[in-house]
């Protein structure tokens, strides 16, 4: 198992005159509108618990209101969570004190905004060096490491520019290099796309993409879009009223989402291309033909169908190591196609 | 359920309620009826004389008595606040005496042409090069020493303040009434207290300025803070700035155009009362148009009121433009233009502009020179020296001015450059009070309009008020409208304020500027508010109107003495004229807005049924607009008030003159009487038409 970056245990958020009373009183079945209605508090988060990987990006997906916003901002303490516990490089950040907190912010883990939150009265190469500055770092030095992650999000020459002379995703791009000058080991995404148009916003998905393979941050990303969770996330948690849902892979997510809730956006999901023989194989069963080549567990539904179509018998699934972990029939992909949750074992 | 009920109108009550707006006009009228067919009321009863300026008077002996023996109020209080604020200023004053006027000059080119353009540099030198030319350097240089003097310390001062109600909600509802109440007051009332504390001359002119001139300061800082977007001030945080550091990096160069805008108020309120200080010793320009007022020597008024003009064109127009720097990486125009681009493609202008072009492309080499040879010199700070090459460039200038200033005696301004104003403009005046007075027989001509307006509208509205409606009379009927815009707390305030002039012995005289008021206000309105509509409805007008608007309301009160004095000579008229021109720009300004504003869809549907333009204007755009309107009278009366102490100097009888008087013959209790009469009525007449105005807006909304 890889190691532990961020440890979310319980952890509740409650609006409203007398939130720790309400979270200690609430029962776990009684509704959030309820909630609001008999005791005017808004339930913003409710009992969230999850861990975070080192290197992965942990995708948080909410429709709005969901409570995800909320979410990302108690885990550097921009909003104080009322309840649980938030372990980061096994530091309780709840615990910490206001010196220790900011040295979090400073050094262990940045920010990229919606609104991009930039300051408007800096030239581009001040707002990148501006964690830098708070920081303490001499001019020359900050600049210096600035220019360096300017040149690495492409934004080479803007340097001398004010924000508001570029365009929205070149401004994200300003977000993006002011989170990453500081070098955090941990990056918080509150939907950092999400004001971009269509177009850049995919521009924009790739080349984080890219970036992330070489830098290996550990990232949490809040987005609404669930094909976007999909594209970017090792793993994604789906809230809903301030709970979470569902938490998994894009594909196990898609193959066996666990409510109604969660099945509504998986349908409009390009299944033949998430969906993989180890997400739709059976165990296998006594007396059975295996017929064919052995196919790997990551293999797409797209590459499968043609296997199957030619096929009347179980093609076997290898593991990793060539153990041989269940086969797979045509009935098995179409029905996974049709989006038809097996009943029968 | 319950919810629902709660929306659907109660049926009128069916139990008939006494309406006491009715009560109070009935009391009113039978009054009246009483007063003019039983038994004539009379005047405000001596007897209910509260005496104020007698306490008053004993205060002020004891404030001498113990100023002399050292009472430790004075000694470690007023007399040190006195004597460091007196420090500032000889310090200021006698640099500025000290600088070479062209080094001046000089230096406000410079300055201006870095954070404005070519023009602003040329109008803000110019102006000040005009008042040497009007033969006032000294004084001009007086006043400013004076300006920079209280300005510097209403910043000291107002910025914290501003930055500490930002940050704390409990000081801000501390401190916002304080304000307001501050901003609803006259200037002159002021002028008043200090006098008490500090004697006359100049401290107590910087002090009254300060006082009066810190509210917008440290309003606007305030707003701009609060108004720094939370999603920047969260990502602040989020990088783990401490509040200073969100404060002084954030939050400070966020809200700068906000600061500064309230700076330009600051300094523009500053000087309106600097001006006006000279009825209390304030000395410099003020002094020039005073002295020669009393003395009716019209020219050198005029000489006077035309460099308080330049140097409030100056002081405006140079903080104005520090409040328009905006962020951009790269000047949209790189080169020097003073003529408006339209303009480009004409030969004489580009005659023009060819050989300025010239100078400042010459300029820019020798600042590029400069940089590079402090940066052979100490390659260290090359950055600090190629980016600050027009701030050494500049530094280099004026010190060798300096040096040549003082090798060849330019200290003082030449003498003979002067432009007298004085004889042609005498001689104008009187030619125009012969000649303007009465055209031929007609009745066109200040004579005759001056003889209508005080036969015809003064003096019948000073008899109505006095003698026909008793003082109850008027106090009910106050009361009454208070009532029906706002309620009972404004109704009873309204009245005890009255009773309150009444009481100081001065219901009389409130009278009489009451009538002058209501005639400024009224002129004000018939004037304004047309114009108004036509510039809402012509863009043409208001690009014309605005330039002189602007202008206007950048005057200090005090210069608008000079030219109705040249055409109306002395009394009440000219003190209605001069209120009406200073108090116009509102009214046309708000009038003009709140039509523009009226909803498209609103106009567009009345157009599609027919109405004819005239039959919109009334039926749908005055209707709407009528808050905005008020508003706009609002501030005119507010502004009529202003003058009132004003128009008081031009011997317009009534409150204003009585503190003119008492102010000059040192009769301390009676000023504050005066004054406090002044500033019942200006409450009163604001808050009713205030609550009158908000009742439109809400009837407007719904």
């Amino acid at each position: 198992m890889r190691n532990v970056k961020i440890s979310c245990r319980h952890v509740c958020k409650i609006f409203g005159p007398t939130p720790e009373h309400i979270a200690e009183t609430i029962k776990p079945e009684t509704a959030v509108s309820e909630i609001l209605e008999n005791t005017g508090h808004v339930v913003a988060v409710r009992d969230v618990t999850f861990d975070v990987y080192e290197g992965e990006i942990f995708c948080v997906m909410g429709l709005s209101g969901s409570g995800k916003s909320t979410l990302v901002r108690c885990l550097s303490r921009l909003i104080e969570p009322t309840r649980g516990e938030i372990v980061i490089n096994g530091e309780d950040v709840v615990a910490m004190n206001k010196e220790q907190l900011r040295d979090l912010r400073r050094h262990k883990m940045s920010m990229v905004f919606q609104r991009f939150g930039l300051f408007s009265h800096r030239r581009v190469i001040d707002n990148i060096a501006y964690g830098l500055e708070v920081q303490g770092i001499g001019r020359a030095e900050r600049l210096q490491k600035a220019q360096e992650i300017l040149e690495l999000v492409g934004l080479q020459g803007w340097a001398q520019h004010y924000p508001h002379e570029l365009s929205g995703g070149m401004q994200q791009r300003v977000g993006l290099a002011r989170a990453l000058a500081v070098d955090p080991e941990i990056l918080l995404c509150d939907e950092p796309f999400s004001a971009l148009d269509p177009l850049i916003r995919r521009d924009m998905q790739n080349e984080l993409i890219h970036l992330q393979k070489n830098l290996q941050k550990t990232m949490v990303f809040i987005t609404h879009d669930f094909l976007e969770a999909l594209k970017l996330g090792d793993r994604i948690a789906i809230m809903k009223d301030g709970e979470v849902v569902q938490i998994g892979t894009p594909e196990e997510i898609v193959a066996h989402p666990v409510n109604d809730y969660v099945y509504e956006f998986t349908k409009d999901v390009p299944r033949v291309k998430v969906l993989t023989a180890g997400s739709v194989m059976r165990p296998i069963r006594q007396k059975e033909d295996l017929i064919g080549k052995a196919v790997a567990m990551d293999t797409t539904l797209e590459q499968l169908i043609p296997l199957t179509a030619d096929s009347d018998g179980a093609i076997p699934v290898m593991d990793a190591e060539q153990n041989l972990v269940g086969i797979v029939n045509r009935r098995r992909v179409m029905m996974a196609l049709a989006t038809v949750e097996e009943e029968e074992a | 359920m319950r919810k629902i009920m709660a929306a659907v109108p109660q049926p009128a009550r069916s139990k008939r309620t006494i309406n006491p707006v009715t009560v109070l006009l009935a009391l009113a009228a039978f009054l009246l009826l009483y007063h003019a067919l039983v038994n004539p009321i009379g005047i405000f009863p001596e007897a209910w004389n509260l005496h104020l300026r007698d306490p008053l008077d004993v205060f002020k002996k004891w404030v001498i008595v113990a100023n002399r023996d050292g009472h430790w109020m004075f000694a470690f209080f007023f007399q040190p606040i006195k004597s460091s604020v007196d420090f500032f200023i000889r310090r200021a004053e006698d640099f500025l005496f000290w600088l070479p006027w062209p080094v001046i000059v000089t230096f406000v080119f410079v300055l201006a042409n870095k954070i404005g353009k070519l023009p602003l540099a040329l109008i803000t030198s110019l102006s000040l090069l005009a008042m040497g030319l009007l033969g006032l350097w000294n004084e001009s240089m007086k006043t400013l020493a004076l300006m920079v003097t209280a300005v510097i310390i209403s910043l000291f001062i107002g910025i914290p303040l501003g930055i500490w109600t930002a940050r704390n909600d409990r000081a801000e509802r501390f401190l916002r009434p304080i304000l307001d109440a501050m901003q609803t007051m006259p200037a002159f009332v002021y002028l008043i207290p200090v006098v008490l504390f500090f004697g006359i001359a100049r401290v107590p002119s910087v002090i009254a300025t300060i006082i009066y001139a810190i509210p917008p300061v440290v309003r606007l800082t305030n707003l701009g803070i609060r108004r720094v977007p939370e999603d920047v001030l969260e990502a602040a945080r989020a990088f783990g700035s401490t509040p200073r550091q969100i404060l002084t990096k954030v939050q400070i160069p966020q809200a700068l155009p906000s600061i500064m805008a309230g700076v330009n108020q600051t300094i523009m309120m500053a000087l309106s009362i600097v001006v006006i200080a000279a009825l209390i010793g304030g000395g410099g320009l003020g002094d020039v148009v005073l002295k020669s007022l009393r003395r009716l020597q019209v020219g050198a008024a005029l000489e006077g009121g035309l460099a308080i003009v330049f140097m409030a064109v100056l002081l405006d127009r140079l903080s104005f433009a520090f409040s328009q720097i905006e962020h951009v990486s790269v000047e949209r125009f790189q080169g020097f233009r003073l003529l408006p681009e339209k303009w480009s493609d004409r030969a004489w202008a580009q005659a023009v502009e060819k050989p300025i072009a010239k100078i400042y492309a010459a300029s820019a080499k020798a600042e590029q020179k400069l940089a590079g040879a402090l940066s052979r010199l100490l390659p260290r700070y090359r950055d600090w020296w190629q980016g600050h090459s027009y701030l050494l460039t500049s530094l280099l200038v004026l010190l060798v001015l300096l040096g040549v200033s003082f090798a060849l005696g330019w200290e003082e301004f030449p003498q003979s450059w002067n432009l007298s104003l004085n004889q042609p403009v005498d001689k104008v005046v009187k030619w125009a009070q012969v000649n303007l007075y009465q055209i031929g027989d007609t009745f066109i001509g200040t004579g005759p309009f001056s003889d209508f307006v005080s036969l015809y509208l003064l003096r019948p509205l000073r008899i109505f008020l006095t003698d026909w409606l008793a003082w109850p009379i008027v106090m009910l009927l106050t009361a009454a409208i208070a009532w029906a815009v706002s309620g009972w707390r404004l109704a009873l305030y309204s009245f005890f304020s009255l009773m309150l002039i009444g009481w100081l012995g001065l219901w009389e005289e409130a009278a009489d500027t009451l009538s002058q008021v209501l005639i400024a206000v009224l002129l004000s309105v018939l004037i304004g508010v047309p114009l108004g509509i036509w510039s809402a409805r012509s863009d043409r007008a208001e690009r014309g109107l605005r330039p002189i608007l602007d202008f206007l309301q950048t005057i200090p009160t005090f210069v608008y003495l000079v030219p109705v004095i040249m055409l109306f000579n002395l009394g009440r008229v000219p003190g209605i004229m001069a209120s009406v021109l200073y108090a116009l720009s509102p009214t046309i300004r708000l009038t003009s807005l709140g039509i523009r504003q009226v909803d498209e869809a609103a106009v567009e549907a009345s157009e599609a049924f027919g109405c004819t333009p005239a039959q919109t204007l009334r039926h749908v755009q005055i209707p709407l607009a009528l808050p905005s309107i008020m508003l706009g009278i609002n501030q005119t009366i507010m502004m009529v008030l202003a003058m009132v102490i004003i128009a008081g100097l031009v011997g317009a009888a009534g409150l204003g003159f009585e503190v003119v008087d008492a102010m000059q013959n040192n009769k301390m209790g009676a000023s504050v009487e005066a004054g406090l009469a002044i500033v019942m009525m200006a409450i009163v007449l604001d808050r009713i038409t205030q609550a009158w105005a908000e009742r439109q807006a809400k009837a407007a909304n719904i």
